[in-house]
């Protein structure tokens, strides 16, 4: 599932995850599970719009994606975005998901592709663009997820390309930008106080450095 | 600063022998000074502070006293921040310790080791299993779903060997009480003061020398209170650990403990004195008054805002705002009976309330009585399942005359500036940045019935905001956001929310639960002084002083649903005959199913009652082997042969795993619907091929995709078959356990997961109250709000959730495992019968002639 608690103390990833980094990033993607559950109730009525070409509904796909930028940008830990990603799709398989035991590839798969863009930024820049890039990075894994390893759609070009970009678009604003956004709320609540991301709401948008407030 | 130290019941140990032995733990403070990360000033600042062995100590002080922080620090679970500090600070504090420890016994006194706190000289991290954490929120103690496994996790973390556990978790559940409940009883079904004493009871399972609690019962009724308390007294005594409780209602602990030590605010020890003082000494109780707590034979409720109550207008003029006449309430909406199904029974029926101007009434009886759901019924956030709820041409007002009787179906608009309802937990109410905004836009969203138009104007809305921002003296406090506030703080804004848009009656569930005296009494006065505007209150409380004060009618639902009872603040029925009552309940039925406390359960997955079904009892890995097997036949080619094999052996399963055909078929019937649009996408949008069928003008279905189509929709639907098959037969508990013990994945990861997984019911709780509290404030449904709420409760709870499984010893070292998770030839069987499916699936389909690897 994870092997960054096993990561020797001397590299560069050695950022050891604390318990409250677990605990919290597991009711994260728990607490994502739930809001897939709000979510599907919506989602059956959405998923009607696209019914004159279903390949563009994975325009709103990122909705399933968000667990992975989200972990990664409120933990900072190497890992987290694979780790949300998985446990989320693991809840969503527990409570009886559409693509059955799939879903823990789809998490696999997305997820990876969120961590290797924050691992492309060694896990020092959390900023609006790194959590966009890595959002679209899940989607466009994703996409190629469904098109061509699990293969649950066998589009014409046209269409598989249509899927596929429509969910690195999607992953990119709803899986990237919302939850940078949300965590910046989140820190501004106080509620980040245990974790690294603690001053996400005071840090600039993009170059991730902590504005002092000047106050003396 | 006075010492007086009272004479100790245990010998002190040595600290060589403390790691063992059960007797209690010395704490010793000196020069201790801790700052959180994200705070500009120290919590603790120079503490010297010295508790011997088996001493109980009462810890009080002004809320922001620091009061949290020392237990946390006693308890080990206070860290540096992680960038900065911590290989120094761990080097300075285990040499000094080495220091301490050549001087034991003697008094703190290594004037050189500042800032340090140690118990029996080595620090807390180190002392693991020495000391144990209670804290106050009864939800986030449980880690998990059953109660026997609850109690062992300390003991596993603490790698106590296996054959011992059983043992200590027996002997931990009887010194609590909770004996009589089978290992298995769910832990979601327990009350919130069994909850703590089932924390109590994994605490006690490390056999601890420091017992340290947290507010213990600031969220408890008076019933599980007293419970709660006792049970800690007697392990305490029990043990001769030494205990130190934090709390502010002074009252419930200070005849039970040798000791009162009052914290200073920003600073160290205020004072240390013999709790009997408290009785006597009129310049503490003064001081103690002044900063807030709650002091025996002088509730501060009841003295400061008593006045003589001919001083009240007449109450009860003019004709009632709102009338229940045999009213029947359940949380589950009565319109979604059109499912198949027993039909909802109502938790309360037959309930006749009538509320009039100026006049207040509290809902009081014990858990689960309906209360709570009474109340939201009456604020017309959930749909009455009989009987009437009026609301009267008063409530409705001149422009509102066209309203339909009912609140339910009122507008969130129309409802929120007729009805506010004040919710236990403020935070679900919270939907702004800053307290202004918050108060801005209560008032801004009431509007005219039947149109779109601010029922104040923009001058008036902020004039309100100002008043209302004075009133709450949160003026300072304009531009902060609301969830940094504290308890009190948060408490009065939630009140301002609801009183910004200008309702008649104004509905609380549980305003007092955790407040100190100070926010009491100005509750009060806020609430009195909307009775004498000719409002009207209702409370659900156990606070009788609150009742009192309020000169509140009161509606007890005790034993059964009565007539109002006309008398001010009844004395609640003897908590003892009625905790009784519930136990011999229990043991009566000897089963799980306790229908007094029963909670909803909205997740049927994870319940904590396993599967008897034949493939129910054999181990998760070997159906995860199985499923795995399948799984991969089916994604490796596209076509409806391997589907319907997979499909057909899944039905043929059922008996195995005693699932009902009907059952089953409820449960698949939506993943069937949404294979169908998969059929539909592929027809319109897969490469065209053969004849063609339907041109649609802009795209065409031909043969060829109509053929991809339902060969994808048959494998999307035999995907989730044998995964729902299994998953509804499979623990998470268990399943766990095997991930952790058989696969080896990181025992940390998989229980913090598993740890989680529990919240899930309670979040989807969360889920449900936030939806609620965005109507009472007159927002529509907002999707994201309700989901940036949802996140901020479950990072609040994972938080709490993590110190308690840290001060449980969890995540430091080798662990045991209270149950093996072994492979038995049983399960063998299942993974040779996935092995078959998956083979014949994939045999089939090559001797049709319909079988292609998607990979190729």
């Amino acid at each position: 599932m994870n092997t960054s608690a096993s990561v020797p103390a001397s590299s560069p990833f050695r950022q050891r995850w604390t318990v409250s980094d677990i605990v919290v990033a597991s009711t994260l993607a728990v607490a994502s599970g739930v809001i897939f559950w709000g979510w599907n109730l919506s989602y059956h009525a959405v998923s009607t719009l696209f019914t004159a070409y279903p390949p563009a509904a994975s325009l709103v796909a990122g909705m399933w994606l968000f667990p992975a930028v989200l972990g990664a940008v409120i933990i900072r830990k190497p890992g987290a975005a694979i780790y949300c990603e998985m446990v989320a799709a693991a809840v969503s398989a527990l409570l009886g998901s559409q693509w059955g035991l799939g879903v823990l590839l789809s998490g696999l798969v997305q997820g990876l592709g969120a961590e290797l863009i924050i691992l492309a930024f060694l896990y020092r820049r959390f900023t609006v663009d790194v959590a966009v890039l890595a959002g679209a990075a899940a989607g466009l894994a994703g996409g190629i997820n469904e098109n061509f390893i699990a293969a649950y759609y066998q589009y014409d070009t046209v269409g598989t390309a249509v899927h596929i970009g429509g969910f690195a678009l999607s992953g990119a604003i709803i899986a990237g930008l919302l939850p940078w956004l949300a965590t910046r709320g989140l820190a501004a609540t106080g509620v980040l106080g245990p974790l690294k991301s603690r001053r996400a709401h005071k840090e600039s948008a993009l170059s991730g450095r902590v504005r002092e407030t000047s106050a003396t | 600063m006075s010492t007086t130290t009272p004479p100790t019941p245990s010998i002190p140990q040595s600290p060589a022998e403390g790691r063992t032995a059960p007797a209690g733990v010395r704490v010793t403070a000196a020069g201790f000074t801790y700052q959180h990360a994200d705070r500009e000033r120290p919590a603790l600042a120079d503490l010297d502070l010295e508790i011997e062995p088996g001493e109980k100590v009462l810890l009080a002080g002004a809320s922001g006293a620091g009061k949290s922080t020392l237990l946390h620090a006693m308890a080990g679970v206070l860290h540096e921040d992680g960038d900065r500090l911590s290989r120094e600070e761990t080097a300075a504090s285990s040499g000094s310790s080495a220091a301490v420890e050549g001087t034991s016994g003697r008094k703190a006194a290594n004037a050189e080791a500042l800032n340090q706190l140690l118990l029996d000289g080595v620090s807390p991290a180190e002392a693991r299993g020495r000391a144990g954490l209670m804290q106050q929120d009864p939800e986030s103690q449980v880690v998990l779903a059953r109660i026997g496994d609850d109690v062992a996790f300390s003991c596993e973390n603490l790698a106590v060997p296996r054959d011992e556990i059983p043992g200590r978790v027996s002997a931990a559940l009887a010194a609590v009480g909770l004996d009589y409940l089978p290992l298995d009883h769910p832990t979601a079904e327990l009350s919130g003061g069994q909850k703590q004493r089932l924390a109590l009871a994994g605490i006690l399972a490390m056999q601890p020398g420091l017992l340290l609690l947290d507010e213990p019962t600031a969220n408890l009724d008076p019933e599980g209170t007293v419970q709660v308390r006792d049970s800690v007294v007697a392990a305490a005594q029990a043990t001769d650990a030494t205990l130190v409780v934090v709390e502010h209602r002074l009252t419930t602990w200070v005849d039970h403990v040798d000791t009162l030590v009052v914290l200073e605010p920003g600073g160290g020890v205020r004072h240390r004195v013999p709790a009997q003082r408290i009785h006597d000494d009129t310049a503490l109780r003064e001081e103690l008054d002044a900063s807030g707590l709650w002091l025996p034979h002088r509730e501060a409720g009841a003295r400061r805002t008593a006045e003589p109550s001919s001083s009240r207008p007449t109450r009860k003029q003019g004709s009632p705002l709102l009338t229940a006449s045999e009213l029947a309430v359940h949380r589950k909406s009565p319109r979604k009976s059109w499912r198949k199904g027993p039909p909802v029974q109502p938790v309360l029926s037959g309930v006749d309330i009538s509320l009039a101007p100026g006049a207040a009434l509290g809902i009081t009886g014990r858990n689960g009585a309906g209360k709570s759901t009474l109340m939201l019924t009456l604020a017309g956030l959930l749909a009455p399942h009989g009987g009437e709820l009026i609301a009267g041409p008063a409530l409705k007002g001149d422009r509102g005359a066209e309203l339909p009787d009912s609140p339910y179906q009122w507008r969130s608009a129309d409802l929120t500036s007729r009805i506010g309802t004040v919710f236990q937990e403020p935070e679900h109410q919270f939907v702004r940045n800053t307290v202004a905004d918050e108060l801005r836009l209560s008032a801004e969203q009431a509007k005219i019935p039947g149109t779109r138009d601010s029922l104040f104007t923009e001058d008036e809305v902020a004039q309100r905001v100002d008043r209302l921002l004075g009133r709450l003296r949160l003026t300072h406090l304009a531009q902060a956001n609301p969830f940094t506030l504290s308890g009190g703080e948060k408490r009065r804004l939630s009140v301002g929310t609801a009183l910004a848009a200008g309702p008649e009656v104004l509905m609380l569930d549980e305003p007092t639960f955790g407040q100190d005296a100070h926010t009491f009494a100005e509750l009060v006065s806020l609430l009195r002084e909307h009775l004498e505007a000719g409002g009207t209150v209702l409370a659900v409380t156990h606070d009788a002083d609150f009742l009192h004060a309020l000169d509140a009618e009161c509606y007890d639902l005790s034993p059964d649903p009565s007539p109002p009872i006309s008398s001010d603040s009844s004395a609640p029925t003897n908590p003892d005959v009625r905790g009784l009552s519930e136990n011999q309940a229990l043991i009566s039925t000897g089963q799980s199913d306790n229908t007094l406390i029963k909670r909803e359960d909205s997740t049927p997955l994870l319940s904590a009652i396993r599967d008897t079904s034949w493939l129910g009892r054999r181990g998760p890995l070997g159906k995860l082997i199985a499923l795995l097997f399948i799984t991969l036949a089916l994604i490796a080619t596209i076509d409806p042969v391997s589907a319907a094999v997979v499909a057909v052996a899944c039905f043929a399963l059922l008996p195995v795993a005693n699932i009902r055909l009907v059952t089953f078929l409820k449960r698949i019937w939506i993943f069937a619907a949404a294979s169908l649009m998969a059929v539909w996408g592929a027809a319109i949008a897969a490469e065209e091929s053969g004849r063609v069928l339907v041109d649609l003008g802009v795209t065409t279905i031909s043969t060829g995709s109509l053929e991809m189509g339902l060969s994808l929709g048959a494998r999307a639907f035999a995907i989730v078959l044998p995964s729902v098959l299994i998953f509804s037969t499979t623990d998470p508990t268990d399943l766990a356990d095997s991930l952790a013990q058989q696969l080896r994945l990181p025992a940390r990861f998989v229980l913090g997961a598993l740890a989680a997984m529990r919240l899930l019911g309670l979040m989807a709780e969360h889920w449900t109250t936030l939806g609620h509290a965005r109507r009472a404030r007159g927002l529509g449904s907002q999707f994201l709000s309700q989901a940036f709420g949802l996140l901020v409760q479950a990072i609040r709870m994972a938080t709490r959730l993590a110190v308690t499984m840290e001060s449980r010893g969890f995540g430091a070292g080798e662990r045991s495992w209270a149950r093996r998770a072994s492979f038995t030839r049983a399960d063998g069987v299942v993974v040779l019968a996935g092995f078959l499916i998956a083979a014949a699936a994939t045999a089939l389909a090559v001797a049709a002639g319909t079988w292609n690897l998607v990979w190729a």
